[in-house]
């Protein structure tokens, strides 16, 4: 740029300040309530939105599907769909290296590569077109980013919306700006519209197409007490059949292919004083193979329990037998029942259903094929299904769990199915409790129970 | 008395130069695009400020990140508050500066005198989403350790030079303490330095020429 230019701009620049503002106090009252704006809306969405709940890193859980943060999203979008390019799309580093380095560095150079005096919008209509169908195409890939690739009818359209229009438009505008150069100018700013007309056309049909994303909902407890209850419900399911109830269990019993083992209780001293959280959890997450411990981390099975998971169950174990800490006070198993009222599936039964039965009652463990897991297993599994019948008193669960063993009729020594649970006795409230679900017809949910339960007749009352 | 301190400071300070140099300042009138520059810097001193209380009960190693994470959400009192704000605030952090970056690309703000203003500019968008990159890892869950292998694997994609990158990112062959530990380091102390200086840059730039004007037909 030559001087003569450059003090055309500054004498414009100062014509153009004599007609302005003072920065104190017209810009900075502008700046402060922005800065204020901007307090409120984070002070907002901390308060009402918040931050999400995460489970704890799990470096062993290789099923995880990563997702970066969302000013990242077009990236990884844009790679995905690069990658679906053929034989161009087997060379990674092009997306991954060359294109952001090219952009990064059409960045750093924009004052060196643009270096006429024009500002006005009209006299730069090329930077602008093309910087228009970028962002534009960032962020159409941004809301694309949950829809998978692939060959389904929404993978190939937000190919062609996210990566085949802006692609054809760059090369359009530069054809127009560097090669056409008779065409109007106003050529270059209808391509960009164009483009970017037909950008959020398809990105509206992917989204519109595309299959509502499964949101799997983890559960992740925050405070101590919502870790000992998630603990002491995974180790009802988990570590019961062997350590029993309470961990005191010194010889297995029952349990297929460890039956008369010999373990150490693991609710005393000498296992909570002389390990501490991370060794308990190692144990949980590897085994102790020598000691017939199985391992029970993702490490060695892509359904095993989490890093979060494990930490829960050694909180449990840690607030309820180490005598150095305070026993929590636990909300009950299940919400105490007003008399009549008829209990849920839902609320009051699959508590205590996972608490005392799933542990052997699921898949893969010998168990006559009976299923507790969810309502209609509980209803249909089981070689002598069913195990419950509505309004029945005498259906085999109730039977079983009441302590008496069902007998073979042509054999009365025989036992058919030995009393449940098998080494002690459910509490006589729980069995109330199973017995009065059954005997109301066994409703799956709350509204269920509660349209079962007599309505005490409401005094009348006077209407005014 | 206030008279007599104020001048006894202002014969030391120059406040009265200060004045006229920094705040009572020409400039062409603006409009609200105009205070994404102010807002991109309240950000900045928000996050430090929020930052600063996080790192008192921050433990970067992965045996204690993710839990002192959770005993800031539930055990500090207004702990959920600050990292609430914090964790909103570097989303609209990179927010407000890539609009502002967008806004002087617009107006054609990087133009003569300006060039160095706008380099100084793409240096501070570069580090910010190294702020976000980098303190995406910290809380050590699902999200960021799985999100970070993959980045760092992408950064190792490069030709000749990936293993090297992704050796010096993860500080080893996997995402480990070190890995925590570097991103730590990065995310408090080297990012935030490089930014602190390049801001004083950008801001002595811009008090130096001058806020630009919106562009007329002339211009």
């Amino acid at each position: 740029m030559n001087d003569e230019s450059k003090n055309k701009i500054k004498e414009r620049y100062h014509q153009v300040i004599q007609r302005g503002e003072r920065f104190w106090p017209d810009s900075i009252f502008k700046d402060a309530i922005m800065a204020l704006a901007i307090f409120v809306i984070l002070i907002l969405l901390a308060t009402f939105i918040g931050v999400a709940s995460e489970p704890k890193a799990d470096p062993s859980d290789m099923s995880y599907v990563p997702r970066p943060e969302w000013y990242f999203l077009f990236l990884f979008k844009f790679l995905a769909i690069y990658g679906q390019i053929p034989l161009l799309g087997k060379i990674e580093w092009i997306a991954t290296v060359i294109v952001p380095s090219i952009a990064i560095i059409l960045l750093v150079l924009m004052p060196f590569l643009d270096k006429s005096p024009n500002r006005y919008y009209s006299k730069r209509i090329m930077p602008l077109s093309i910087m228009g169908v970028l962002v534009t195409s960032m962020v159409s890939l941004t809301l694309m980013a949950d829809v998978p690739t692939g060959t389904s009818l929404p993978g190939i359209l937000q190919t062609i919306g996210g990566l085949v229009i802006p692609g054809l438009a760059y090369i359009l505008i530069l054809l127009l700006a560097f090669f056409f150069k008779k065409a109007p100018a106003t050529c270059m700013a209808w391509t960009a519209v164009a483009a970017g007309v037909l950008m959020v056309g398809f990105t509206v049909a992917v989204l519109f197409l595309a299959p509502a994303p499964v949101t799997a909902e983890t559960v992740v407890a925050n405070t101590v007490i919502e870790k000992i209850q998630a603990g002491q419900d995974l180790y009802a399911v988990n570590c019961v059949e062997c350590h029993g109830e309470d961990g005191k269990v010194t010889k297995i019993e029952g349990v297929k292919g460890l039956e008369g083992k010999e373990i150490p209780a693991i609710n005393n001293n000498d296992v909570l004083y002389t390990l501490d959280d991370a060794s308990i959890g190692e144990v949980i997450a590897y085994g102790r193979p020598i000691a017939g411990m199985n391992p029970f981390g993702k490490a060695f099975n892509p359904e095993g329990l989490s890093k979060s998971e494990i930490d829960y169950i050694v909180t449990f174990m840690r607030y309820m037998w180490d005598d150095r800490f305070e026993k929590p006070v636990l909300k009950p198993l299940y919400p105490p029942l007003a008399a009549g009222e008829v209990p849920s599936y839902d609320v009051h039964i699959a508590p205590i259903f996972n608490r005392y039965c799933v542990s052997c009652h699921r898949k893969g463990k010998d168990n006559n094929n009976f299923w507790v897991t969810s309502y209609d297993e509980i209803l249909k599994t089981g070689d002598n299904a069913p195990n419950v019948i509505a309004g029945d008193a005498n259906s085999p669960l109730l039977t079983l769990i009441s302590g008496t063993p069902i007998m073979d009729p042509a054999d009365p020594t025989k036992e058919l199915a030995g009393k449940m649970p098998p080494n002690n006795n459910l509490k006589p409230d729980i069995v109330a409790v199973i017995k009065a679900w059954i005997m109301a017809g066994m409703p799956q949910t709350a509204d269920d129970a509660a349209k079962l339960t007599p309505v005490p007749v409401p005094t009348a009352t006077p209407k005014p | 008395m206030w008279q007599k301190i104020y001048l006894w400071l202002d014969e030391r300070l120059g406040l009265k130069e200060m004045y006229t140099g920094i705040l009572d300042r020409p400039e062409p009138k603006g409009n609200w695009w105009n205070t994404l520059g102010s807002a991109s810097l309240f950000l900045f001193i928000l996050q430090a400020v929020t930052g600063i209380f996080l790192t008192v009960y921050y433990t970067p190693s992965p045996d204690h990140a993710y839990d002192s994470i959770q005993y800031i959400m539930t055990g500090v009192a207004f702990g959920w508050l600050v990292r609430g704000v914090h964790h909103w605030g570097a989303t609209l952090m990179v927010l407000v500066v890539f609009i502002h970056l967008l806004r002087v690309f617009v107006t054609a703000s990087y133009k003569y005198p300006r060039e160095l203003t706008w380099l100084v500019g793409v240096g501070l968008f570069l580090m910010t989403l190294g702020m976000g990159f980098t303190g995406y890892l910290l809380p050590w869950n699902q999200k960021a350790f799985w999100a970070t292998t993959v980045a760092t694997q992408i950064a190792g994609s490069v030709p000749y030079l990936g293993d090297f990158i992704l050796k010096v990112l993860r500080g080893g062959s996997d995402l480990s303490a070190l890995t925590l530990q570097r991103f730590f380091a990065a995310h408090i102390w080297i990012l935030p330095a490089i930014l602190t200086g390049l801001i004083f840059v950008h801001l002595f730039l811009i008090i130096k020429h001058g806020e630009s004007h919106f562009p007329q037909k002339e211009d």
